[in-house]
């Protein structure tokens, strides 16, 4: 009965990674605007062309009718004349009003298939005095335009169809948190009782554990190379992730320098107390409280703004369990391999 | 279980042998002063007289970090011998860490004032700098900055004290990676200062090097008396 | 720049599903989480035999 839990949770992981690796890299990318040409305009009659990714304007061809161009200075939409749409973008002519509140203007584009794209400070207009829109450039957006799309990934500028890493990324950080705070409980048991399974629990976490934290760096790297150009770049949470995992590997290291001194459970369980506390403030504390460009710190965008997707969600969660479930089956592999080593030693 | 005033008691009492010890032994104290003169002489030479305050920092918190390893990586040294049997049974060792934490820190101040006077005397400010933007800034950030290194590496050379052989590396293993926080907000603070940043931008550095400073101290007291009875 | 052309006029799958390419990453992803899987349930069998072993040959 124990036995057919036992491998029940340990397949049940290794389905569920292979549902995320199915639906994750399978299904198809919203639609989204890339960028705006000019990104400049003058206060004259002005035409913009947004270009699109995912095409969402290609089955329409030539025709003009049930597109919408709005663009939006900070509260007040101005209206638009859609003058063609073709695979690539759609036109939109307009006057530029010689006020107006912000000097950035957002895009809207409502489109009768594909729903409403959206592109954040699409273009901008220097010379414009600050003020209100005069009442006949406003425009009022239409609300009966809900998008058919099915089963899809949010459209984000930047990152695109690399959002799928959130499904590698994300979850093995935080299997490498889940199994560093195994450790730490392990550590402060160790140091309370003295008992070598504790040890051995210890160990294992920390070995574990920096196989994860690799993996995130490795992933997370491939991540900033196509959304900031880099491959590293000097920022507190990357900062603070490779701390972490050179202090872990000094942890293994201090393991190897005192071989086999009867001392080593203690003193390597007061180091991987100290290694976890440093872990909390260098990865949750600090980049919180400094300048960062890594989501979901200092009023950067976090996940919410992926999380609100359902179709995201469906497919996030389940990667969080099943890493989680085969990192932990890890530890369990490495923690009884210690427990064989020992009892052969001690036999 | 020593009372409160037992434990500040010993923590003076370490602290003084410490002191009285570093100066009959001059030879120890010497050497770092010579290893920082030696360093910042070494970068005095390589600059040349050309460094913008990028090279300046980068060359003053190296050689910062390298005395700082010399000052404090043998602190717990002593305690490897016979006079670790006796003290083991004698001193308490929350004690003993306040101690050689207090030690730690006046170390720190001087060798702080040491490396930063050296360094100016030798190669004056970066290029295009009659005096740095915020001078006060500059020497806080240099000695907290110092602080929290030190008190890092209190506690991890008291780690590798305790291995049998080898500590000097291992020591150097084990705390480079612990010190690369602290590194990363004074060499920030450092360039601030030097090139006159707004306040608003700088604050937080000095505050978060404290803090680290501070945090890292209280967990080195908590886990050393686990280390000291093993 | 190529890649920004190339996922602009690829038809409404977009260029990582148009070119094939989803079908390639999806394959390969499941081959190395077959794989582990596989040298991770050896490795479980192979411990749980250990077990035994030193079970019967401990008392």
């Amino acid at each position: 009965m124990k036995g057919t839990l036992n491998s029940i949770w340990k397949w049940g992981s290794i389905l569920l990674l292979a549902y995320v690796f199915l639906w994750g890299f399978s299904t198809p990318l919203q639609p989204g605007l890339v960028s705006c040409s000019p990104s400049q305009l003058d206060l004259q009659e002005e035409t913009i062309t947004l270009s699109a990714a995912g095409q969402p304007f290609a089955l329409e061809g030539a025709e003009t009718s049930g597109f919408t161009v709005i663009l939006r200075s900070a509260d007040q939409l101005l209206r638009t004349d859609v003058t063609s749409v073709s695979p690539h973008g759609i036109e939109a002519r307009f006057d530029v009003p010689d006020n107006l509140p912000s000097r950035a203007l957002d895009a809207f584009v409502f489109t009768p298939k594909a729903g409403t794209l959206f592109l954040g400070n699409a273009c901008f207009v220097e010379d414009a005095a600050k003020g209100d829109i005069p009442e006949e450039y406003r425009a009022t957006a239409p609300d009966d335009l809900h998008p058919q799309l099915g089963f899809s990934f949010p459209f984000q500028p930047n990152i695109m169809e690399s959002i799928r890493n959130l499904l590698l990324h994300v979850p093995m950080w935080f299997a490498m948190f889940f199994v560093m705070g195994i450790g730490f409980v392990a550590s402060l048991a160790q140091l309370r009782t003295d008992r070598v399974l504790w040890d051995q629990r210890a160990e294992a976490a920390v070995r574990t554990g920096l196989v994860f934290g690799l993996l995130g760096l490795t992933t997370g790297s491939l991540w900033a190379r196509w959304t900031w150009g880099a491959w590293w770049v000097s920022d507190p949470q990357l900062n603070g992730a490779l701390v972490t995992v050179l202090l872990y590997s000094g942890y293994l290291i201090l393991r190897a320098a005192m071989g086999d001194d009867d001392r080593v459970g203690r003193l390597s369980a007061v180091y991987n107390v100290f290694a976890f506390v440093m872990l909390v403030i260098l990865l949750m504390v600090l980049p919180r409280y400094t300048e960062s460009l890594h989501p979901g710190k200092d009023g950067n965008p976090g996940f919410n703004s992926y999380d609100l997707d359902n179709s995201l969600r469906a497919v996030f969660y389940p990667a969080v369990i099943g890493w989680g479930a085969l990192c932990y089956w890890m530890y369990t592999l490495r923690l009884r391999m210690n427990r064989l080593a020992h009892a052969l030693l001690t036999q | 279980m020593a009372t409160f005033n037992d434990t500040i008691r010993t923590a003076g009492t370490i602290a003084l042998l410490e002191w009285r010890l570093e100066w009959r032994q001059g030879h120890q104290l010497a050497a770092v002063g010579l290893f920082a003169i030696a360093s910042v002489y070494v970068a005095f030479q390589a600059a040349d007289h050309h460094t913008d305050s990028a090279a300046w920092t980068a060359m003053l918190w190296l050689v910062h970090l390298f005395s700082g390893f010399t000052a404090i990586g043998r602190l717990f040294d002593r305690e490897r011998s016979d006079i670790r049997r006796y003290l083991q049974w004698t001193t308490d060792p929350l004690g003993l860490m306040l101690g050689k934490l207090f030690h730690a820190v006046l170390t720190t101040t001087a060798l702080t004032a040491l490396v930063l006077g050296a360094f100016v005397l030798f190669l004056g400010w970066p290029q295009g700098l009659d005096l740095p933007g915020k001078p006060g800034l500059l020497m806080l950030g240099a000695w907290l900055g110092g602080l929290s290194m030190t008190t890092t590496l209190v506690f991890v050379s008291a780690v590798a004290s305790q291995v049998r052989d080898g500590s000097g590396a291992l020591g150097a293993v084990l705390g480079l990676p612990l010190l690369l926080p602290q590194l990363i907000l004074a060499t920030r603070l450092t360039r601030g200062a030097l090139t006159d940043e707004p306040w608003t931008m700088l604050v937080e550095y000095p505050l978060f090097l404290g803090a680290l400073g501070a945090g890292t101290s209280a967990i080195a007291c908590i886990l050393f008396p686990y280390i000291w009875r093993a | 720049m190529e890649m920004m052309n190339m996922i602009l006029l690829n038809s409404l799958e977009g260029f990582f599903f148009g070119s094939g390419k989803a079908h390639v990453v999806t394959g390969v992803a499941l081959i190395i989480l077959g794989g582990l899987a596989m040298a991770m349930w050896r490795m479980d069998r192979k411990l749980s035999r250990l077990e035994e072993e030193v079970r019967s040959s401990g008392k």
